[in-house]
């Protein structure tokens, strides 16, 4: 297909959002059927994109000196376009039926739709300035979806929200200075684009850069200490919870991580150096922190944003592996838990919303009265714990793998990390879906008798997600693959 | 084209002259004379550029019948031209954007006055920007520094009155270290005109006498357009004298009046100093010093502050700060940097204050935040040119700030040894613009029932066009960057 | 052909997840009959399956290196065949008891997965499929036994599931670890470990195979990870807590077996000191269960307790690596699930009939219910290990093999502690039946008049009972099949 369209992508939704204030009227059923068409069209476009690659990138202007504005597909882009694109029509029609109850569909609509084309542009950037751009855009296009409710609460969490993710990207700003001036190219080129020649006796302040620019994208993807904006931005309505805070938003910053580690730094620089460790040392913190974190939280919602924070991790230890394997492997879980979360996010926004209970201890015996939604949410939280046969497994086992093939000792405690994040994940996930299923002896089912399952445009999202949780866990061969090729350029 | 050199001289000759004519015009005229003149200043600063740029020379102008090294000189390249059409830019924005203000705030009585102090400040300007004569810039600092002190007295508001006081003590403070440097220099080199100061100090420094006095001329020169400039620490005059007058004034004061100062500065550096003399003496250590606390503690105040307008002024030490770092880098790349950043500044600076006076009048003249919540739905340009100018302010992509930052941070990874104190700083200085812009950002557009009387002045046309202009500026100053400083690394060349 | 192994697997699975979901009983008698159908043509069609196909059936990838494998060996014919039995005979059991418990369709739901996926467990031809079905067993227990809801039953649960997955996990740590040296992960007698790669990771695979047996122990409730057994058997309902003591927890040993055996490779591990940690945890532990069992009050505590004590007999046998110890293993593995279920049977049907849950309640319970009390009398007998019981066999061989080992200490110690233990065993069981047939002076007589248990209880305790007897009197039989299977393994 034509590069053109690379551009395309980006720039449409954007302006679909933009249009959609005007296009909103009374008649519902027009301003659904004008964003559902938009967002649909979007992504089958994106699809097409992905089956036939444009040969080239396009550059879109030039910035400054070299600097410039440029889209390209590659195989790292095409995994998480690919990714977004999914989720996104899916995550739309979920909207549609969860925002019917609340104020301001319009300017909700407006920025959600935005941000569609903001996370495309991350994953299409074919250099770190682009990347920049859009990274920066996608934290302004996403304040006002966390601002959405408009509650003290709200405002609050937006505001640390953007704080901290504008103070992220400042530190990663330091880093992509350092690659324009001691790269050769500013160009995502897989290996790194560091010039031996100019380096020169800086290794260590590079390495230092380096730390600086991962932890700076490390504040999207909620790095410890960096994390606490995440479960407070919870408060936004769930759809923008679940595909932001759980999918785009979050995975950007995962996704910024790995250009930098294996695109711009280049992993043969970093390998074995006290950045690696120091970084590694950070993420299985992380690791445990979050579910840590996630155990002692008693808001539904707020649990499953720690438990987020510690799968990030996961696929933040796969990149600081710094191998092919552990690139894969972070891919791997960067898809997974892309489903596994958004999909037991949908299942919290789809009890939230039946019945506006927000507390866990409140969803005593839910699962008689709400079967489905919660048969699918446990079917996500053993697929989160990571019980073989669902996709959670498969990339704890793709991540270890990577960590035990790089011989890296630190990585094998790592590996320790996750399987005792594990456990924990089993204890926060399970004990809910015990509560629902078993709320005790003599529990008056009467008291809920207004709880029930919502309708299909909330289920259907649920049960996609659910049967692409079994799809990956029982057939991952041709994903990982295709993850293996991409981590290893062939792609 | 000989008809073109005239016109820098004309243009300083035509403001002076207007102001004088304008004391005995009524307020109205006065009005139309300085918009008139303003405008006719910017149009002829722009064909001067458009000459100086194509010939890619700069050119010495005699005043009077005394050649050097006697006589007065005018100087002009490229850089110069490209000051003065921006500050002529900025300042009939400035103006038109708080016409309605001016009228409100300034008893009509002594709006002519206002008019004249105008036409001063920018005669004063163009003076600093073209003159080649160190002691007519000394002459023109005071005038300048009356004129501010006029602009911001006017309102007769108690706190201006304060505020213009230690404005004027300051300053004075700031000139009188400036003319001892001068006086030092004088005595040392016996000259006044900036070429025969050059080659006398670097013979002076060469020759290795007189080392010492030399440096603490120097010193006494920086130091004193540093205070002038509002450089932490001496910033304590800025929140009052932006916070209180009149938002013309504000505008015209952060951007302009300071900056003109430190364009002074820059072309001091590069004429009279010399490059490598400068870059070689620890005073750059000093300013980058200062450069970095301004960054952080003009941030810091701004966060604790609970005014909108003092918040903004507190945010103009931050960038003063950023400029005075770029020097203090002692690289040329740093003075690029500085160089755009005054453009920048000054463009996003203006911005700000006269969107925040659009908000401040949507919310019944409050100017707290309490009061300023949902001001931008009341004044939705004001709200989104803020908006504009908080990101450009928090070096967001697309917008002036994000390229000065980007200028700076390149200027910092090539300087020795001080890269990565100027990087942290600067990424921390980021944070914590975003903390207090955004807030007010997120502040003024969450909606709230309170309802305020709506004034008229939000909706005027030309408000409109004025925010328009500036949020027009600062996109072309953000995406269309590399020509500017194509532009300005050439004028730096040609100053010397 | 070969692939009817997977039905005996995914047929109890959909007709439980069936039941669970879409069908929907209004009278018991249909719902047994469902399930009975489903369990008796599902036992028929394994038993059929797992002695018809020898071959191993490669039934999909999860991922490249990860096959879902399934093949059937002679250990994994024996646990079969055993959790056949008990399925059913557990099944019948529960149709009576299960009268006084609420939401009976669950819990025959979730009893009829639970049979797939223990077939899957005891079918599975490489670690990653006994993996995926060893945590899927953990799971789908877990609504068994916080069936009753209780407090104490939903606190017991998510003990057990806790321990269930901290062990599960360590273990995972292990499989990491092997999926990346082993050549095949396939169980193969003798490890899949290269003698070369080993050698070069000594520590490592050390550790592994530490990790992996403390972590696969924590099902068969080794110490210091057994406190949830004694919390969550006695919490679930009679029959459910008879499979779990009897079944379940021999999931642990079952992974013990493969992994230890047939994956790092007992050669490696002899004499190590992974070994002699084995060796002590699990002396120790057959001795604190005992002595923990006879602390205990209360009838189906003092019965997990024992069971964490006598798997800790079978544990022991494993890690002496010594034929004879691993066919004592073996056969003890059969008895006690014989012995086991017989002896939750008992006191289920004692709870059921009469509500007593402590052992002081129960003087004079044998004039009741006499054959139920001369079944507990029969299987208590066979736990000491007093001929002509199956459990005399057992620890029989066990002791020898133990000696036979010649390892320092431990081929002395581990005998006399296991008659220690005997001893205590004595102690805890037989009190109940003394003081059930011989209540002395002054009970109330009428208290369990006419409380035997209905037939269907009382049947499946004959066959126990019965079964017990039977290995005890004619041991040839087995220890032929037992000793070959563990010749096979070394």
């Amino acid at each position: 297909m034509s590069r053109l369209w690379l551009c395309f992508v980006v720039v449409f939704p954007m302006l679909a959002g933009l249009f959609a204030p005007l296009v909103y009227r009374k008649k519902q059923e027009f301003f659904r059927a004008y964003l559902g068409i938009s967002v649909l069209l979007n992504s089958v476009l994106v699809w097409l994109l992905l089956f036939h690659r444009p040969e080239a990138g396009i550059t879109l202007f030039y910035f400054t000196g070299n600097l410039t504005i440029a889209f390209e597909l590659d195989g790292l882009g095409c995994v998480f376009a690919g990714l977004v694109s999914f989720l996104w029509p899916l995550a739309t029609l979920y909207s549609f039926e969860y925002m019917a109850k609340e104020e301001h569909e319009d300017i909700f609509f407006l920025f959600y739709t935005m941000t569609y084309g903001v996370t495309l542009g991350i994953a299409l950037a074919d250099n770190f300035l682009t990347m920049y751009c859009f990274y920066e855009l996608l934290t302004l296009v996403t304040v006002p979806l966390v601002m959405h409710t408009l509650t003290r609460e709200a405002i609050l969490a937006s505001r640390k929200y953007l704080c901290y993710s504008i103070g992220g990207a400042a530190f990663a700003f330091i880093g992509m200075i350092f690659i324009i001036l001691y790269g050769s190219t500013t160009d995502f080129v897989l290996g790194g684009v560091l010039e031996p020649g100019k380096i020169g006796g800086k290794e260590n302040i590079l390495l230092l850069v380096y730390i600086f620019t991962f932890l700076g994208f490390g504040v999207k993807a909620a790095i410890c200490p960096f994390n606490s904006w995440l479960p407070q931005a919870g408060v936004a309505p769930t759809p923008v919870t679940a595909l932001l805070h759980a999918v785009a938003v979050v995975k950007s910053g995962a996704f910024a991580a790995m250009r930098v580690t294996y695109y711009s730094f280049g992993t043969e620089f970093l390998r074995g150096s006290f950045a690696q460790h120091f970084l590694m040392v950070i993420v299985m913190f992380t690791i445990l922190y979050g579910c840590s974190m996630a155990l002692k939280e008693t808001h539904l919602k707020r649990r499953l944003a720690y438990s987020t924070i510690s799968n990030l991790s996961y696929i933040l230890f796969g990149v600081v592996i710094m191998t092919p394997l552990g690139l894969g492997a972070a891919l791997t879980h960067m898809v997974c838990h892309a489903f596994m979360k958004i999909c037991s996010f949908f299942c919290a926004g789809a009890i939230m919303h039946q019945t506006g209970r927000h507390y866990i201890h409140e969803l005593d015996g839910f699962a008689r009265r709400m079967p489905r939604v919660f048969a699918i949410f446990t079917v996500s939280a053993v697929a989160l714990m990571g019980a073989p046969g669902l996709c959670g497994f498969i990339s704890k086992w793709n991540l270890a793998a990577a960590a035990i093939d790089s011989g890296n000792v630190l990585a094998w405690f790592g590996i320790g990390c996750l399987l005792a994040s594990a456990l924990l994940t089993a204890m926060y996930m399970l004990t809910i879906v015990v509560r629902g299923y078993f709320p005790g002896e003599g529990f008056d089912y009467d008291s809920i008798a207004d709880v029930k399952d919502p309708n299909f445009r909330m289920l259907l999202p649920l049960l996609i997600f659910a049967a692409a949780m079994f799809l990956l866990g029982i057939h991952s061969q041709p994903f990982v693959d295709l993850f293996m090729r991409v981590a290893q350029g062939s792609f | 084209m000989e008809m073109i050199l005239n016109f820098p001289c004309l243009c300083i000759l035509l403001t002076m002259f207007s102001a004088i004519i304008s004391s005995a015009l009524n307020r109205r005229w006065a009005r139309y004379l300085n918009t008139f003149v303003v405008t006719l200043v910017g149009i002829l600063s722009a064909a001067v550029l458009m000459f100086t740029l194509t010939s890619g020379k700069s050119y010495v102008y005699q005043m009077g019948h005394f050649p050097a090294p006697f006589g007065n000189e005018i100087r002009f390249g490229s850089l110069e031209a490209g000051m003065a059409l921006f500050f002529s830019v900025i300042m009939l924005l400035s103006l038109n954007g708080g016409r309605e203000k001016i009228r409100m705030e300034i008893d009509p009585g002594k709006e002519k006055l206002y008019y004249i102090m105008i036409n001063l400040l920018l005669s004063s300007l163009l003076a600093l920007v073209y003159t080649n004569d160190i002691f007519t810039a000394y002459v023109f600092v005071e005038i300048n520094t009356i004129s501010a002190c006029g602009m911001i007295v006017i309102t007769e508001h108690g706190r201006t009155i304060e505020a213009a006081t230690r404005y004027m003590i300051m300053s004075l403070l700031g000139s009188g270290l400036f003319l001892i440097g001068i006086c030092i220099l004088y005595d040392m080199t016996g000259h006044l005109l900036m070429e025969y100061l050059y080659t006398s100090i670097s013979n002076i420094m060469a020759a290795g006498t007189y080392r010492i006095p030399m440096m603490v001329a120097i010193a006494l020169i920086v130091v004193g357009l540093a205070i002038k400039s509002a450089l932490f620490p001496f910033h304590a005059w800025l929140p009052d004298a932006y916070g209180y007058s009149t938002v013309s004034s504000a505008a015209m004061l952060s951007s302009l009046v300071s900056k003109g100062y430190i364009f002074l500065l820059i072309k001091l550096i590069y004429r009279v100093i010399g490059f490598e003399v400068f870059f070689g003496s620890r005073i750059i250590n000093v300013l980058f010093v200062f450069g970095l606390a301004g960054m952080i503690m003009g941030s810091v105040s701004a966060i604790r502050e609970n005014d909108i307008r003092r918040m903004i002024s507190y945010s103009s030490v931050a960038q003063i700060g950023y400029i005075y770092m770029g020097f203090g880098l002692g690289t040329g790349a740093g003075m690029v940097a500085s160089a755009f950043h005054i453009l920048s500044h000054g463009a996003t600076k203006s911005l700000l204050f006269v969107a925040a006076v659009g908000l401040t009048d949507a919310s019944g003249g409050h100017k707290e935040f309490d009061e300023l919540t949902g001001a931008a739905y009341r004044n939705r340009l004001a709200g989104a040119a803020f908006l504009v100018g908080a990101l450009s302010m928090v070096g967001i992509p697309l917008f002036s700030g994000f390229i000065s930052k980007l200028l700076f941070a390149q200027a910092a990874v090539q300087s020795q040894g001080k890269a990565l104190a100027a990087l942290v700083v600067l990424a921390m200085s980021t944070v914590l613009n975003a903390i207090y812009f955004m807030k007010t950002v997120i502040r003024i557009y969450t909606p709230t029932d309170k309802k305020y009387e709506v004034t008229a002045f939000g909706y005027k046309v030309s408000y409109a066009i004025t925010l328009g202009c500036f949020i027009l500026l600062n996109l072309l100053l953000g995406l269309f960057s590399q020509p500017i400083t194509n532009w300005i690394t050439q004028g730096l060349t040609i100053l010397q | 052909m070969n692939h009817i192994l997977l039905f005996p697997i995914v047929f109890p699975i959909l007709a439980g997840i069936m039941l669970l979901t879409v069908m929907k009983y209004q009278n018991r008698k249909p719902l047994l009959a469902y399930v009975g159908t489903v369990l008796g043509v599902n036992a028929l069609w394994g038993l059929f399956a797992m002695f018809r196909v020898s071959e191993g059936v490669t039934v999909f990838y999860l991922t490249k290196s990860l096959p879902i494998y399934l093949k059937v060996d002679t250990v994994g014919r024996l646990f079969a065949s055993l959790m056949v039995l008990v399925w059913l005979l557990g099944g019948l059991f529960s149709f009576e008891y299960m009268k006084h418990e609420k939401n009976e369709q669950r819990f025959y739901g979730f009893y009829l997965i639970l049979c797939g996926v223990l077939f899957g467990l005891d079918f599975s031809g490489n670690l990653i499929t006994l993996y995926l079905f060893y945590e899927f067993m953990t799971l789908t227990a877990l609504p068994l036994v916080l069936h009753t809801q209780t407090k104490e039953a939903v606190m017991a649960g998510l003990k057990y599931l806790f321990y269930s997955f901290a062990g599960a996990y360590m273990a995972l740590f292990g499989v990491f670890f092997i999926g990346r040296y082993a050549k095949t992960l396939e169980f193969t007698p003798g490890g899949v470990i290269d003698p070369s790669v080993f050698r070069e990771n000594e520590t490592l695979f050390f550790v592994v195979a530490m990790l992996m047996i403390l972590g696969f122990s924590v099902k068969a409730g080794m110490f210091p990870m057994h406190a949830w057994l004694t919390a969550a058997h006695p919490a679930a309902p009679g029959p459910a807590s008879a499979v779990l003591s009897g079944i379940i927890v021999k999931g642990g040993i079952l992974a013990l077996i493969r992994v230890v055996y047939e994956i790092i490779g007992v050669d490696f591990l002899r004499g190590s000191w992974v070994q002699q940690w084995w060796m002590i945890l699990s002396l120790l532990t057959v001795f604190l269960g005992s002595l923990l069992a006879f602390r205990e009050p209360v009838l189906k505590k003092r019965l997990a307790y024992s069971t964490v004590s006598q798997l800790s007999y079978i544990l022991f046998g494993l890690s002496l690596f010594e034929v004879q110890a691993m066919t004592g293993s073996l056969l003890h593995i059969i008895a006690h699930v014989f012995i086991k279920v017989a002896l939750f049977f008992t006191a289920a049907a004692i709870i059921y009939m009469t509500g007593c849950k402590r052992v002081e309640e129960l003087r004079g319970v044998a004039k009741g219910m006499p054959v139920t009390m001369w079944c507990y009398t029969i299987v208590s007998l066979g736990l000491i290990g007093i001929p002509p019981t199956s459990g005399f066999i057992s620890k029989w061989y066990l002791a020898e093999g133990a000696l036979h080992t010649g390892i320092p200490v431990f081929s002395w110690l581990g005998p006399v502690i296991l008659l220690l233990s005997a001893l205590l065993t004595a102690g805890y069981l037989l009190p109940l039946s003394m003081r059930g047939f011989f209540p002395g002076e002054g009970y109330d007589a009428g208290r369990f008049a006419g409380k035997e248990p209905p037939l269907s209880m009382r049947v499946p305790l004959l066959i126990f009972a019965g079964l017990t007897l039977g290995i005890g009197l004619f041991p040839n039989v087995f220890t032929n099949i037992l000793s070959a299977a563990a010749d096979f393994l070394m």
